[in-house]
């Protein structure tokens, strides 16, 4: 019976993920980038240069220069302190979007996938109406309801988030429950409550995990465009949808205004994107060797 | 000695798609503490089902019909709230199953679960429970205890995992363990170890249990006694000695004539025994003896009067209408089919 000894000499699992990440270059690139983005975010009192609203009229519109590597936008505000900044709304928008709805998805599929009966059909009821609509336009009118700013945006895609997370989670547990493990729990005398917790949420997070990294990019995008449309975050705030907006009238004379703020966004997202996928792959069987 | 479960006239009925489906019919069981009883049959027998009708988790949604009584330490179990049999389940009542591979939950260690299990059903702390479930496993013949503790399901083989999941069930001491086809899945070296180590749990902390296997080999190496089921019908109940020596029901007999010889060089054309005919679908009514149609010794009355129980020896008990006349060698069995 040497099987305990035997496993001890095992690699672990982390470390076998660690390497099927180093041999995808794509998933390390993306980590390289979402890593910079958040340390960027975090360090921007340190690392920029101006006070991202001081404003220096004399120096407005400057093309990007040694003075403002990025330029300047039309009140002479620094674009690479704003952008700077940007980073930490923006990461912070996405993160807590994709905590906040993927929290509720999760409690309310696990509920419902376990528990099935009604509360499982007013659940699905009320998510397949939110999916009925475009995401974008829900969140629109949802924001235009309760009023443009930044939190009343993220309320808005946060509710119409929540509905893929809780038909995703539903959907693991309709097939986790089915596990022996869940029915030998059940056996042993273990509550429902903790059969849930134990034994069922954890089993059923992984294709969380990628979902929810790839949301993340998603809701960066999606915030940014409303704030893009004016129903987010308002001036003076350095968030990069908003300051696409004002820049779309300078778009022709002065680029740089435009395609910096835009450049980060799609960096950020594309950087989450290759995680979800990478987290994807390392997670699929079959592509481990 | 005194039974701990005594189950009277059991019958089960699950819904379907339209109306109820009789499962069991009348079955009645008793085991005794220390004492293995061995529960027989096909597929679809309904062995699985009595397992599930005393822990009551049946696949019925709460919708499932029990009739009949199940006493278990003095009580009546079909009388319990789902709450009070939560608390009997693991303390009482455990269980385990066929599948060892998938019986524990991949993303926490042994000794987690362990110890959920222990602390579910006794206040105590998470070390001490830690120590509880190392004895666990050293009592189930578990070297190395502590390391095992610290594994995933994953980093062990389906012999230690059942062994696992043996001391899991038996951490809490319970009165009645129900393995449920526990050494299907494993090679023969290592069921023999598996069976060893049940029957000697059961001796040494008085657990009885209700041992559900359709080999009959590895039921007659570790049962006192044994109840054959048949379509959700008991056909032949008593010591596991008496049933193996002098099989009387005509079913008995066929499932005895089946189990394959270990011969070297067969013959050509010497084929393995199988009984002939299907389990009848449990929806399709009989008035008779379910095992009529496939039992080469049916008369008229067994198609049209369902069997009583009669008493052929000391607790040795047989529902069949022509056990006498029924010739006892399994031989004429083996002829019967080669005529067909």
């Amino acid at each position: 019976m040497n099987e305990a000894a035997e496993a001890a000499v095992r690699p672990s699992r982390w470390k076998e993920i660690w390497e099927i990440a180093l041999r995808n270059k794509l998933t390390l690139t993306g980590f390289a980038i979402v890593a910079l983005v958040v340390l960027v975010g975090l360090l921007a009192p340190v690392l920029a240069p101006y006070d991202p609203n001081e404003m220096n009229i004399p120096a407005r519109l400057q093309a990007p220069g040694a003075e403002h590597l990025f330029g300047t936008d039309e009140m002479g505000r620094d674009i690479l302190s704003r952008v700077m900044y940007g980073a930490r709304i923006s990461i912070a928008v996405g993160v807590i979007i994709v905590a906040v709805s993927a929290a509720i998805g999760i409690v309310l599929g696990s509920l419902s996938g376990y528990f099935g009966g009604r509360a499982d059909q007013a659940v699905l009821a009320v998510t397949d109406m939110i999916l009925a609509f475009p995401s974008m336009v829900l969140a629109l009118a949802l924001t235009a309801a309760m009023g443009p700013g930044l939190l009343n945006t993220m309320l808005a895609v946060i509710i119409v988030r929540i509905p893929m997370y809780t038909r995703l989670m539903r959907g693991q547990v309709l097939v986790a429950k089915e596990q022996q493990y869940v029915r030998a729990a059940r056996t042993f005398g273990e509550k429902p409550f903790w059969i849930v917790v134990r034994h069922i949420v954890p089993n059923c997070l992984t294709p969380l995990m990628v979902q929810m990294t790839l949301g993340i990019g998603d809701a960066i995008l999606i915030a940014s465009s409303m704030s893009f449309i004016g129903l987010g975050a308002q001036p003076p705030t350095p968030e990069w949808g908003a300051m696409i907006s004002t820049a779309r009238i300078y778009a022709i004379d002065q680029w740089w205004y435009a395609a910096f703020p835009g450049l980060s966004i799609l960096i950020t997202i594309m950087g989450f994107n290759l995680i979800g996928d990478g987290i994807r792959d390392i997670l699929d069987p079959r592509s481990r060797k | 000695m005194e039974p701990i479960l005594q189950i009277r006239h059991l019958s089960l009925s699950l819904p379907v798609k339209k109306g109820m489906v009789s499962i069991l019919h009348d079955v009645s069981l008793d085991v005794a503490p220390g004492q293995i009883l061995g529960l027989v049959g096909e597929s679809g027998s309904g062995k699985s089902m009595t397992a599930f009708a005393v822990t009551r988790l049946l696949p019925g949604g709460g919708h499932e019909k029990l009739g009949g009584s199940i006493r278990f330490c003095g009580e009546e179990l079909t009388e319990k709230s789902e709450k009070d049999m939560q608390a009997i389940r693991g303390r009482d009542i455990s269980m385990i199953f066929q599948e060892p591979m998938t019986c524990l939950n991949p993303v926490f260690t042994i000794g987690r679960q362990m110890t959920d299990v222990i602390m579910t059903h006794q206040k105590i702390s998470r070390a001490e429970a830690m120590k509880k479930a190392e004895d666990m496993l050293a009592s189930v013949h578990i070297r190395q205890a502590a390391d095992v503790l610290r594994c995933y399901p994953y980093e062990l083989s389906g012999g230690m995992r059942q062994r696992v999941m043996i001391g899991i069930a038996l951490s809490c001491r319970p009165k009645l363990l129900i393995a449920d086809e526990p050494t299907t899945a494993l090679d023969v070296t290592v069921q023999a170890k598996i069976l060893y180590l049940i029957r000697e749990a059961c001796r040494r902390l008085g657990t009885a249990v209700i041992f559900i296997s359709h080999d009959l080999g590895v039921i007659s190496q570790i049962c006192d006694t044994v109840a054959v089921m048949y379509s959700g019908h008991i056909v032949e109940a008593g010591k596991a000695a008496d049933v193996f020596e002098t099989p009387e029901h005509p079913y008995t007999r066929a499932l005895m004539a089946a189990v394959p010889k270990f011969t070297v060089s067969a013959a050509a054309g010497d084929r393995l025994f199988a009984i002939p005919g299907i389990v009848p679908d449990p929806s399709e009514a009989m008035a008779g003896c379910r095992f009529a149609p496939r039992c080469p010794f049916a008369t008229e009355i067994c198609r049209t009067a369902p069997p009583s129980d009669t008493l052929t020896g000391a607790g040795h008990l047989v529902y069949c209408h022509n056990w006498q006349s029924a010739a006892p060698a399994i031989g004429v069995l083996r002829g019967k089919e080669a005529e067909a």
